[in-house]
């Protein structure tokens, strides 16, 4: 790893431990290779939003030419966001791509992570399944994005409503992740979904 | 890229650090309206990927980078932080601004160039002494030089066969000059002047001559000597159409009446003093060429010149 990159993540690293957010539990980072070419980070969800309540697990590739080019960032934690591929968990983030700057930081990528649950862009989705139900059904999509939070970033609120369903089709011997999958994707709908699933 | 934070003493102020390499600023440098500070080699290499400041995003390009004003540049020559080579063992603490200078001369300098004492003769890095075996470095110098030579050696064959090619058009080109000049007399003349014109011009590359001791002229030099003179004439650049009639202008049989013989040389010697001599490059000899010559008497002078040749006294 390039003198540079390693120079500077070691020094974000103590940065980010340092911070004010992390006393607040707002985000975390951890190392995962000695080299400091590979990063764990998490965020929690916002207040206020379906994501609240959450723990979102990031993996963080720092590039040799760091900080020249940005680091590759990928939620770990299935999430359910326009932004965010619900499949990869890619991010489609401008700061990530052509408007990264040198003196950004891995604590101003993970804060404007945490950003970019408050605010969604569904005008440039990665996720075009879910920038629709975000536009056309946002009480369905708040809705879904929570039971998400719920069912793997350790979130508060469950939805007996959803879950039953879930088990309903899990009951015919669909895996329970490929049952949500279906039934967000068709705003609940158990019939459609059930005919997606075996269509 | 710049310097390590943990080499500093004390803490150093968040606005001496480059945000680019999270180093203190070396060879700083700012954007001009946002007045933000980097290391220049860091700033260069962001620019060179997208042309906007990396805090702000304002739109710059590396000519417009400033030097960053005096009061900035004092603060960092202020920073105490350790010498480069404290892995080696150097433990000295110094102002930054005294850094390079201590560097330079820092007998723990792994790279300090010093001499091999076991006679190969070659400098080398300190740190590549332990490694270091003459006959094996000088073996490799050997190997490095024959194959230079061997390059030489085949460019000059390259330039030899050049050379003779040149001189092959030359000869064409003289041949048909030649030719022009026989069947036309407006030609002839344009040739003779063209002629004249050249023996001029290398006539006055030679350095003009004295000749202190006339006794010692050499009148029947023999061919030997005769030869030697002639391939320092042609190196010095001598025309080759007058040539072979100045070397045979080398010899008492040759001169004209005021020089032909022991005895009217003698009765002329004063008017020797009065030639224009030209030195035959690295020779003992002069040239007295009849057109440098117009004022002598017509009995001691011929075209297209003289060649004397001197056992000494040549100035």
């Amino acid at each position: 790893m390039a003198n540079i990159a390693a120079q500077r993540i070691k020094r974000e690293f103590k940065e980010v431990i340092k911070s004010e957010e992390v006393a607040k539990c707002a985000i975390k980072v951890e190392l995962v290779s000695d080299s400091y070419t590979e990063l764990k980070g998490e965020i929690a969800g916002p207040p206020d939003t379906p994501y609240e309540g959450g723990n979102f697990v990031l993996e963080i590739k720092v590039p040799e030419t760091y900080p020249f080019n940005p680091p590759k960032v990928r939620f770990l934690t299935k999430i359910w966001h326009p932004n965010i591929s619900s499949v990869t968990g890619a991010i489609c983030l401008d700061i990530l791509k052509d408007q990264w700057a040198a003196a950004m930081t891995l604590r101003t990528v993970l804060l404007s992570l945490q950003a970019l649950l408050s605010a969604a862009e569904p005008d440039d989705p990665q996720d075009a399944v879910v920038a629709k139900q975000y536009k056309d059904a946002p009480d369905m999509f708040r809705l879904t994005a929570r039971h998400w939070t719920a069912a793997y970033a350790g979130g508060p609120y469950s939805n007996p409503e959803f879950d039953s369903k879930i088990r309903r089709l899990a009951d015919m011997g669909i895996e329970s992740h490929d049952a949500r999958v279906a039934l967000s994707s068709f705003n609940w709908d158990l019939e459609r979904a059930t005919e997606q699933l075996f269509s | 890229m710049g310097f390590d934070l943990a080499r500093f003493q004390g803490t150093v102020d968040e606005e001496l650090i480059c945000s680019i390499c999270s180093g203190v600023l070396e060879h700083p440098v700012q954007a001009p309206s946002c007045e933000h500070a980097f290391c220049s080699a860091c700033i260069n290499e962001w620019l060179s990927r997208q042309p906007t400041c990396p805090v702000d995003r304002t739109p710059i390009t590396s000519s417009e980078l400033q030097p960053v004003p005096r009061i900035l540049k004092n603060l960092l020559a202020r920073l105490t932080i350790s010498c480069d080579n404290a892995h080696c063992g150097c433990t000295e603490l110094m102002k930054l601004e005294v850094l390079s200078s201590h560097v330079d001369f820092c007998e723990h300098n792994p790279k300090r160039p010093v001499l091999c004492e076991l006679g190969c003769g070659l400098v080398i890095p300190k740190d590549d002494l332990k490694e270091h075996n003459c006959v094996k470095e000088l073996r490799a110098y050997v190997t490095t030089q024959e194959k230079k030579l061997s390059e030489f050696h085949d460019e000059l064959i390259e330039q030899q066969i050049t050379l003779s090619e040149v001189r092959r058009e030359l000869s064409f080109v003289k041949e048909f000059l030649r030719a022009m000049r026989s069947s036309h007399p407006a030609m002839r003349a344009i040739a003779e002047q063209f002629e004249k014109d050249e023996v001029k011009r290398w006539a006055n590359t030679l350095t003009k001559a004295r000749v202190s001791r006339w006794g010692a002229m050499i009148s029947t030099p023999d061919d030997v000597l005769q030869s030697l003179i002639k391939r320092s004439l042609s190196e010095s650049g001598c025309p080759v159409h007058i040539m072979e009639e100045l070397m045979r202008n080398c010899h008492e049989r040759k001169w004209p009446a005021g020089l032909a013989s022991l005895q009217t040389r003698q009765r002329q010697r004063r008017e020797y003093d009065n030639y224009v001599c030209r030195r035959i490059p690295g020779k003992q000899a002069v040239l007295a060429l009849a057109c440098d010559n117009p004022h002598m008497a017509e009995d001691l002078m011929t075209e297209p010149g003289l060649v004397m040749i001197f056992a000494l006294g040549i100035e």
